[in-house]
Formats: structure tokens, sequence, C-alpha cells
């Protein structure tokens, strides 16, 4: 396993709702809850290791078509980051301008929302440790 | 699934592959309670997905308007109101910043994809305007539809309802949904397209998708494996 673990400059934004399915209501079960991360309240950048609550988890970055690959695939990322934080970081990464919109996909076909914490989507989708993301650039969305 | 393959970078939705995809998610809705059904039109072949959620002006879901999710179009805002009692109302204290919102999800045959229409209205039944629902486009969206709002969010008549309402133009909706689906040809993945479309241009307009509904489709793909 010789592949480089970065940890992303970014400080941790608060995440929204943080759970696999969504409240059921009276009918309904819900498919794969998981407990909610309490999402770290404003809590500066480190560098060290992290305490509980901002856990890191590793996500591998697939590029989708003919979006760039990045050099670096295996990231180290604090739960609570979101798919916005992210989405954010890769389109710097990639330099892409503000007008090119980035998505990312988890099981290859569906877009969280920009809120989704990433530690929650590790406990639903995350496999042999780590959390497979598909990216994907468009000019387009509508 | 059969997908129209002219060229290898079109993916069309056929018509009917569209109301299986729809038929698919709104079980899955069922199971967890998310809200969507389908409505047909008397006397024609056609139908839609439809969903009439409530949010205050701040993002959040006011609790006594979660159950209202049976009633029809037209009768859904009545029946909320007769349930603003006295007993109630002073839990509604902000009664102004509730908005209903309504999405549909229509079939284009123009386009052979399928179209987002919805609309906005607060409890006295003033619409929002187009200003109002671009404040509640996510951030990460917004850069996008400053250069172009009238690319993107425009105001239709609803084929079926002849009602006026929002529409995200499905013009490029192909350009975005390929890279999916040639991805998931070539994994040899099925994917729900109306489930996946939904997942990406849901978030622009306030419309978020439970992560159950991504786990669906990979409960799909062990099964057939």
């Amino acid at each position: 396993m010789a592949e480089v673990e970065e940890q992303l400059p970014l400080s941790p934004q608060d995440g929204g709702r943080g759970e696999c399915g969504e409240e059921p209501s009276d009918g309904g079960a819900a498919v794969g809850v998981a407990e909610a991360v309490p999402p770290s309240a404003g809590s500066p950048v480190t560098e060290e290791p992290a305490e509980d609550t901002k856990k890191k988890i590793d996500v591998l970055l697939k590029a989708v078509g003919d979006t760039p690959i990045m050099k670096t695939k295996k990231w180290s990322v604090e739960r609570t980051r979101t798919i916005q934080g992210l989405v954010d970081f890769i389109k710097k990464f990639l330099k892409l301008v503000a007008s090119e919109q980035l998505f990312i996909y988890v099981n290859q076909s569906f877009a969280p929302s920009p809120d989704q914490e990433v530690g929650t989507l590790y406990e639903c989708f995350g496999s042999d440790g780590k959390l497979v993301l598909h990216y994907c650039k468009s000019q387009a969305w509508g | 699934m059969s997908l129209n393959l002219d060229t290898e970078d079109d993916f069309y939705l056929e018509e009917n592959r569209f109301k299986q995809c729809c038929a698919e998610f709104i079980k899955h809705s069922q199971q967890i309670g998310d809200g969507w059904e389908w409505k047909s039109i008397k006397d024609f072949p056609d139908g839609y997905m439809s969903k009439t959620h409530f949010q205050m002006k701040n993002g959040n879901t006011p609790s006594i308007f979660k159950d209202s999710t049976k009633e029809n179009d037209e009768q859904t805002f009545t029946h909320v109101e007769e349930a603003l009692d006295d007993s109630q109302a002073s839990e509604i204290c902000a009664t102004s910043e509730v908005i209903r919102y309504e999405y549909h999800v229509l079939y284009s045959s123009s386009y052979q994809v399928p179209v987002l229409y919805f609309r906005a209205c607060f409890l006295d039944g003033r619409p929002l305007t187009l200003d109002e629902i671009w404040e509640g486009v996510h951030e990460c969206y917004r850069a996008r539809l400053l250069e172009g709002p009238w690319d993107t969010i425009t105001q239709q008549e609803h084929p079926l309802l002849g009602q006026p309402f929002f529409v995200l133009h499905p013009c490029r909706t192909n350009e975005f949904m390929a890279p999916v689906l040639a991805n998931s040809q070539r994994e040899n993945r099925n994917i729900n397209y109306v489930t996946s479309w939904l997942s990406i241009v849901g978030p622009v307009v306030g419309l978020n998708l439970p992560l159950s509904y991504a786990k669906l489709v990979s409960e799909q793909n062990t099964k057939t494996d």
C-alpha cells in the first residue's frame, strides 16, 4: 500500500442531516439508518492526529468520463466534510472554472446532496476501509 | 433496459423505461415514507411523479405538515389551511415563513428525458417569485445560475395541468447523464435513470433525496449478479 495519503487543507464545514435514510414516517421503515455524526463546531484545521469526532476516513476518488484524473486519488478526509466541501476542493485541485459543475457519486450512480457528510456516506457505502467516490465534470446540469 | 444507442454519447430514456424507473422509485419512496406518488390524468396515458413538502424559509420542516402527503394537488393546500386551528396556531407562529413546495417529474418526449417541474407558494397562496426561488438554490449551484439563469430555470405551463410551473430545462440532461450511464454500462451495472437524474438536479431546487435510494440500486445489482 504505497499510496500517498494527504490531508485536505480546507477547514471542515458544519454538516447537514447525517443519516443513511430519512426519518421514517409512521408506516415506513428506513433502509440502513446509521447513527448521525455530530458536526464539529467550527474547530480549527489541525495537522495532528484527530480526536474521535474528527476522525478521518479514507476516500478514493475516481474520475468518470472525460474528467481529468487526479494525480492523488486517495485522500484522508474528516468525517464532517460535506460533499460540497469536497466538490470545491476537487474543483480547485483540477483548476476548474466556477461555471463548470462537478458531480460526486456514490455507487457510481447516485449524487448525494451537497450537505451530506462524508462520514455518513462512509457508514453507508464504505467497504474495505474506504469510501469510493466517482466524480464527473459537466458544463451543464439543467 | 433498452437505451437508444444511435450515437455512442447518447443515452436517451424511452418512455416505458421512464415509467418503470418511476415505479421502482415510488416503491422505495413508499418504503421509507418519502412522499412520492404517481399521478395519472384521466383519459390520458401520461402520468407523472409528484411530491409536496413544506419547509420554513430557513430550511426546517414544520412538524405538523410532515404527514400531509396523501391529498391530491388542489386539495392539499385547502386541507392544510383547515388544519391550522387555534391549538396549532401558536406552533405556527411564523406561518408567513412556511413554503409549500411541489415537485413533479414528467417525461419529455421531445427531449426523451425526464423533466423536473416545480412550484412554491406561501401558505397564504402567494406564489414565490423567480427571485425568491433563486434564493433557495443551493449556493454551490449559484455561480452557474448567475451566469445564465434563463438557460436553466424557466417558467412554463405544466403540460398536463396547464398551470404555471418552474422548470429545470431538459435540453442538457443528456450531457450530464451520459457519463454516468456510460460508466454503468461499462461496469455492467443497472441503474435507475430517474433516481440518478433526480439526485443530481433535485438539490438545485431544494429537493434532496435520502441516501437509501442509492442503496436500492446496489441491492438490485446484487440480486442480478
